[in-house]
């Protein structure tokens, strides 16, 4: 009895600063750290074929751009117009075959469904789902290779659900319209694909 | 825990004196004001509740501005008498610089013309993106983003952080806490559009953009953090040491949307479109909230403070 007692006591000694150090450890870690979840290799796999077919876009894109005026980072209102509607119609002639899932496939999109499900689900994300649908983009035609109207907001995508989904380059965005999903490139309001139905 | 240990270490940081009504207010200031300061206050067309001091820095912040209509002109029009007494160097704007298109034609009606006297005068605009922001204004001349959609520039003492709160991801955020990281800067300012503390009925607090900048804002020391998205003006009480103010109203109006007795207010304003002027005189941060009529809504000081060791 007394040797389980003493035991017990050496154990907390042991314990007390080893978890206070990994507390301590722990707080001065990036604070973005955090939040993230963790892959499993599968996903993982899936995630980088996800990534690649949106570098595949960017490539062709970019390709696009270089052979057009470069947008100056003190342009004209005009000079932005320009630049927009010219890079709009050229990206769009080269996807003239683009259609639903050629990126959002069936590979890429599981890992995508079920994250937005586990952040989705649940009383506390009531307030999440506020978010998503109190954007009023009800008038939005969702077409691949077609403009997301620039006379309609951008609905705010909850950055924690952000930080559990694929990064994306800062052209492209993940939107939300209604419950489906959308990646736009919004330099030129382009819909590149979308994911119906996305949120449970 | 972690967020305990955070906080505890920032959250004395600053004190605040902003009960003062704008009569007491400027009794004080007069006490250890300026000439200049007192003979701005002494002109008749505006009242100044600022010390306007010689060397500070002088500042104006609008949210919500880009309606190109009859109201917004009247605002832009009280920041012109008001620049003729407080001649402040540049203009913070909280997104939603731009509602319903973007053509060059936009740009004039619902930006260049209304604050054409101002740029006129050589006073500079930083923007920050809301959700009726296309992202190309980055590249605008008159915004200063610089080709950015989130940036950093310093003034004085004062380093101003533009954020991107409609695609707040991973890298923006890491960017973010990088910047503050190496901060030194005495006084730390993010503006930006959606609210983490509001007490709008529309939209009101973005519990999931403050679950994520909230962390980084105390752990980095920022002080006050500027931003609009509701349609009416609110200072909030502190919220772990940090000063968060709603100013998105000097465009678009939500008259009667601040919710009544919200335990966030420590002063709120929601009958008429606003704008706010700031200046920072080394350790004192000074405000004053004007509406569209040239009615002062409210007006304080914030009192910067180092952290404890």
């Amino acid at each position: 009895m007394r040797h389980k007692a003493i035991c017990q006591l050496l154990f907390i000694a042991l314990a007390l600063p080893i978890t206070f150090l990994a507390i301590a450890s722990s707080a001065k870690a990036q604070v973005t750290q955090t939040t993230t979840a963790k892959l499993s290799p599968v996903d993982k796999e899936a995630v980088k074929r996800f990534e690649g077919r949106v570098k595949d876009y960017m490539k062709l894109r970019n390709a696009v751009k270089a052979k057009l005026p470069k947008l100056s980072k003190d342009a004209t209102p005009q000079q932005i117009e320009s630049y927009r509607e010219n890079l709009e119609a050229a990206v769009r002639n080269t996807r003239t075959g683009a259609k639903r899932g050629d990126i959002f496939n069936h590979d890429g999109s599981d890992y995508i469904r079920r994250t937005l499900k586990v952040n989705f689900t649940g009383k506390d994300r009531v307030e999440l789902r506020n978010i998503v649908f109190e954007g009023e983009t009800a008038t939005v035609k969702v077409r691949v290779n077609y403009p997301y109207p620039e006379q309609t907001e951008l609905v705010e995508m909850p950055p924690t659900v952000l930080l559990n989904l694929p990064q994306l380059p800062p052209e492209v965005k993940y939107r939300f319209v209604g419950r489906n999903l959308l990646l736009i490139d919004e330099d030129i309001n382009l819909i590149l694909d979308y994911m119906t139905n996305a949120l449970p | 825990m972690k967020r305990f240990i955070i906080s505890a270490v920032t959250s004395a940081a600053l004190l605040f004196s902003s009960s003062l009504s704008p009569s007491a207010y400027a009794q004080t200031s007069n006490a250890n004001g300026s000439k200049a300061g007192n003979a701005a206050r002494a002109h008749s067309a505006v009242k100044l509740t600022l010390p306007l001091k010689k060397d500070s820095l002088k500042f104006a912040v609008m949210g919500d501005t880009g309606t190109g209509s009859d109201k917004q002109q009247q605002v832009a029009d009280k920041m012109v008498q008001y620049h003729g007494t407080y001649p402040f160097e540049f203009v913070l704007m909280l997104g939603d610089n731009m509602y319903g298109g973007e053509s060059a034609k936009d740009f004039e009606v619902k930006f260049a013309e209304p604050y054409k006297q101002l740029l006129d005068k050589q006073v500079k605009f930083y923007a920050a993106l809301g959700n009726h922001d296309q992202r190309l204004q980055k590249n605008y001349v008159n915004f200063n983003m610089n080709g950015k959609e989130y940036y950093r520039f310093k003034k004085g003492n004062v380093a101003f952080y533009a954020l991107n709160s409609t695609y707040m991801d991973k890298t923006q955020l890491k960017w973010l806490e990088d910047e503050l990281a190496k901060d030194t800067s005495d006084w730390k300012v993010a503006f930006m559009h959606h609210p983490p503390y509001s007490s709008g009925g529309k939209h009101g607090s973005d519990a999931q953009l403050r679950e994520v900048v909230e962390p980084i804002f105390v752990k980095y020391g920022v002080n006050v953090v500027l931003t609009g998205h509701d349609h009416f003006y609110e200072r909030t009480k502190p919220q772990k040491g940090i000063y968060y103010f709603v100013s998105g109203a000097a465009g678009k109006l939500r008259s009667g949307d601040l919710k009544d007795g919200s335990p966030l207010t420590a002063k709120g304003y929601d009958r008429d479109l606003s704008f706010m002027l700031i200046e920072v005189d080394d350790k004192q941060m000074h405000f004053q909230t004007i509406s569209r009529t040239g009615e002062t809504v409210d007006s304080g000081v914030i009192m910067h403070q180092k952290a404890k060791p």
